[in-house]
């Protein structure tokens, strides 16, 4: 078969764009270590959040020695705690369920971006910077208060955290 | 391979490939890799790594 040489450079053209495409996902996960959100987590029952000692209390506690987990609830229409308060310069670990239908968590702006199912805890881990005030939303339409549905993810001080009692109801 | 583009080819030539070279539609190509490359490169480098609060675990 004959192939014309511009046809070989454009061949040439799609395949260095796949590894292109490839290497940078690669990249991505070598380096600045972007992760998915994982199904390691087992399922909970949704209509008992009350009875479970992660979610019974939504809040943040420290879980290591720069780590903290925030347990965020997301129900129709708002989040759990709110504002959620975690130290600066920290690695915060955030785990989110539902105790109603479908709802998003999204840090608005950032990556930090997951939907919420209930049953489910979805679990995502950040690194925070320095203080800042993030706005929350709920991206997956979850009834009639779903556009007002929105909450806050407060980066503070860490003087100001260990004083605030792990941000409960700053 | 195409029979529309037949601006640089001789009028009488009915199946010759060999004199047959779509400079355009390389242009055309190359153009096209280019912005793919520089969109690829904006939205994973710098849209996507270059946020705040990158998932990490
Ligand atoms: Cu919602």
């Amino acid at each position: 078969m004959h192939i014309h040489a511009y046809e070989k450079i454009w061949l040439a053209f799609a395949i260095v764009l796949i590894l292109l495409l490839l290497g940078s996902v690669t990249y991505g996960a070598v380096g600045p270590g972007v992760a998915m959100v994982a199904d390691s987590e087992g399922q909970i029952d949704a209509t008992a959040l009350d009875e479970d000692e992660r979610f019974a209390e939504p809040r943040v506690e420290q879980v290591g020695e720069n780590h903290y987990a925030a347990y965020v609830v997301a129900y129709q229409f708002g989040f759990e705690p709110d504002p959620i308060v975690v130290p600066a310069n920290s690695r915060v670990t955030l785990h989110v369920t539902s105790r109603d239908v479908i709802h998003g968590f999204e840090v608005v702006g950032t990556n930090a971006n997951t939907m919420v199912v209930p049953g489910e805890v979805s679990e995502i881990t950040v690194e925070v910077g320095e203080p800042q005030e993030y706005g929350l939303l709920c991206n997956e339409y979850c009834g009639a208060g779903h556009h007002a549905m929105e909450g806050k993810l407060h980066v503070v001080p860490r003087e100001e955290f260990e004083s605030s009692d792990g941000g409960e109801s700053a | 391979m195409s029979r529309t583009e037949t601006a640089g080819a001789p009028v009488d030539d009915a199946g010759g490939d060999e004199e047959f070279d779509p400079v355009g539609t390389l242009a055309l190509i190359a153009v096209y890799f280019a912005i793919l490359v520089i969109a690829w490169v904006y939205i994973y480098y710098i849209e996507f790594l270059g946020r705040d609060l990158v998932v990490v675990g």
